[in-house]
């Protein structure tokens, strides 16, 4: 019987063999890269893809070689992307899941994680979208990566498992947000990059107190950086729906956070994806839900929001939905005045920029 | 006349490569082999298979980066620089009918009554299952009536490694005190109704195929529990000295099957675990007879009950009190004397 737990434990560096490089002025080796999924995506520094495998239990920093910045009138629209990468891979839309979407702001490329497959035996497959729509595959054969490992032997458990439901990179520190299909708890992790050999990737436990008398240590779903009156914080959704702000100088490794409900925005509200966006002068918050449709949220004077105290208020920041876009699966920041979605029914996605509403 | 048929080009699709016949490549085109060379699997317009070229014996291979599913129809389109277009269509034989051979295995908790405020339900099946819309197959009935939307459903869903075992959460957001869903929507779970679990034959399995029968899991619901468990009420059964009984707990309450697993251990002995009675009973099974002496049960406060409540911690606190705790691994301890 082993101790095989859970959260907090240390992380190990996982690289290849030498030949070092200075990408990005990071030292990222160069070799294969082995995944076992691909989930979660965020983009790094300079051309930096982070993606979340959750089966392998880590996070893989990928130097995919993407610095040249786009025109400045870039846009993509990709009808029936799903079926069309299907295709590329010698099967059926049912057969293939889309993971995720990241735009490169650089080149304004993106990224998507796809399952081949959606039985234990899914192949990940990363795939790249260039402003025109081409898609290719991002080769993982030799490829300047950094990986870093969540769990001391991730495969040995089979059935204890954490899904990364969330990456971003914020100031030098990857946070990771994941679910644990045993405990019910909140693991927001953060771990500075360049990984670190024996750096800690360990979980901070944030409680959103002002909320009512009663808390639980509900995980984090989705979550997105944003600046209120010069302090960084995170405004993160809750599986039980709760957006709460957390200063991102209290997320330190080990800490107990407590942060602030400032808004709760009801039942089936399932958040996917966030984006903040600035607009005639005022902030805003854009966020997916798949229930709900996608929901716009004042983000000016955050900070001036009282905290939710009383157990039946509803209110908190005010949000409308946009009708617009419905079916939308996942979102992402494409520039100051767009965004990209991926979106659709009736089994049939399109991948396309909008103007932010 | 003869002869130039025998030289005009061909697609043949031989062991999962499709090779041009008939037609000697020599260097590459400026834009690459896939500019006179691609294989479409799919209808409409679609971009070409990925796969790889290379020159054997002179013929053009190209081989998929995959190997097409059962089922596929396939266009390769080849043009030459120097001859006519050629274009050859090729069905990859669909796969045989599949016998609907899996099934729901257990559902867990396994006891007839769970607390209003149930957090977590594991369903396990026979053998692996597709990921990806799973939510559409599992059904809650309140007193024979549909519940709507009583589960937390995630897009990212919570498979174990193996695809065989699901997890599903009630939403917490219908459970958790003070929230604006519970006054919206109500509890799932109600004290004193009955409700039935159904995961519908639609569901698929790994293969493909769907499930052998449809699963149903009746309980009765009872008050809420908000009450951590608390080892000093577990009862313990201690083997002797020198046997290689088995250490027995029993608890007051069913815990979750899958923490149970792995959240209890005994200091510096192995063993097997085995979860009994409904989840009231945790067996450990030891490799060795048990030398005469004083050990320890370790408990991890991570351990739950049916309704998320941890070892020392209920599933919603008071935020009245001071939240002063840092983050570590966290144990309990029950000292163990064997004799």
């Amino acid at each position: 019987m082993s101790f095989s737990n859970s959260f907090f434990r240390l992380a190990t560096i996982t690289c290849c063999v030498a030949a070092l490089s200075l990408a990005a002025g990071i030292n990222m080796p160069s070799g294969k890269v082995e995944l076992k999924s691909a989930g979660a995506l965020a983009m790094g520094p300079d051309g930096i893809l982070f993606v979340g495998d959750s089966v392998g239990g880590a996070i893989v920093a990928l130097d995919v070689d993407d610095r040249t910045p786009s025109k400045s009138d870039a846009s993509l629209e990709i009808k029936g992307i799903n079926e069309k990468i299907a295709a590329m891979l010698g099967t059926a839309a049912d057969q293939i899941l889309i993971q995720d979407v990241v735009v490169n702001p650089i080149s304004k490329n993106v990224y998507i994680a796809v399952s081949r497959g959606r039985g234990a035996d899914a192949i990940p497959v990363l795939l790249r979208a260039a402003p025109g729509g081409k898609l290719t595959e991002v080769s993982l054969a030799s490829i300047k990566h950094m990986s870093v490992a969540l769990l001391d032997q991730p495969q040995q458990d089979r059935q204890r498992m954490e899904t990364i439901t969330q990456l971003k990179y914020v100031d030098g520190k990857v946070l990771i947000a994941g679910l644990s299909n045993e405990e019910f708890s909140s693991s927001l992790r953060s771990i500075p990059f360049p990984f670190q050999t024996a750096s800690k990737g360990t979980g901070i436990e944030i409680w959103h107190g002002s909320h009512g008398r009663f808390e639980t240590q509900a995980p984090v779903r989705t979550f997105v950086p944003y600046e209120i009156k010069g302090e960084k914080a995170i405004l993160a959704a809750y599986t039980c729906t709760p957006l709460v702000r957390i200063p991102v100088s209290e997320l330190k490794a080990g800490n107990k956070v407590k942060g602030t409900t400032i808004a709760e925005l009801g039942n089936r509200n399932k958040p996917i994806d966030m984006i903040v966006y600035a607009k005639g002068g005022k902030h805003y918050i854009l966020m997916a839900n798949s229930s709900r449709g996608v929901m716009k949220l004042t983000a000016d004077n955050l900070e001036t929001y009282q905290p939710i105290t009383k157990q039946t208020e509803t209110t908190g920041v005010p949000y409308e939905t946009i009708a617009s876009l419905k079916g939308v699966q996942h979102l992402d920041k494409y520039d100051d005045a767009t965004a990209l979605v991926l979106m659709g029914d009736a089994g049939s996605l399109d991948l396309r920029t909008v103007p932010l509403p | 006349m003869l002869a130039a048929l025998l030289l005009l080009a061909a697609i043949q699709w031989d062991g999962g490569v499709f090779r041009i016949s008939g037609w000697e490549a020599a260097t590459e085109p400026p834009a690459g082999w896939s500019s006179i060379f691609s294989v479409y699997a799919g209808p409409g317009n679609v971009p070409p298979l990925l796969g790889t070229y290379s020159l054997e014996s002179s013929s053009l291979v190209f081989r998929p980066r995959f190997p097409l599913s059962p089922g596929m129809h396939v266009h390769a389109v080849f043009q030459p620089p120097d001859g006519p277009r050629v274009e050859s269509t090729f069905d990859i034989p669909a796969a045989v009918p599949l016998a609907a051979t899996t099934r729901v295995s257990q559902v867990y908790p396994s006891a007839g009554v769970l607390p209003a405020n149930a957090l977590k339900l594991y369903v396990y099946f026979s053998a692996p299952m597709r990921k990806g819309g799973s939510w559409k197959h599992l059904h809650l009935l309140r007193d024979g009536v549909p519940v709507e939307y009583p589960f937390l459903e995630l897009d990212q869903e919570l498979w174990d490694r193996d695809q065989r075992r699901f997890t599903v959460l009630f939403d917490p957001g219908r459970i958790k005190r003070g929230l604006a869903s519970l006054a919206e929507a109500g509890p799932a779970l109600e004290e004193g109704h009955n409700y039935t679990l159904v995961i519908d034959r639609n569901w698929k399995d790994g293969r493909g195929a769907m499930l052998a029968e449809e699963f149903r899991k009746e309980f009765r619901v009872a008050a809420a529990d908000r009450t951590p468990p608390d080892p000093k009420k577990w009862r313990l059964t201690v083997p002797r000295a020198g046997s290689a009984a088995d250490l027995v707990i029993r608890f007051p309450k069913p815990l979750d099957y899958a923490l149970l697993q792995h959240e209890i251990e005994v200091s510096a002995v192995t063993g097997k675990v085995s979860v009994e009675r409904d989840e009231t009973q945790w067996r450990f099974t030891p490799d060795h007879p048990w030398p005469a002496g004083t050990y320890t049960i370790v408990i991890r406060t991570t351990l739950e009950d049916l309704a998320g409540n941890h070892i020392n911690r209920p599933f919603d606190v008071d935020t009245f009190d001071p939240i002063t705790r840092t983050v570590a691994t966290e144990t309990v301890t029950l000292p163990l004397r064997i004799r």
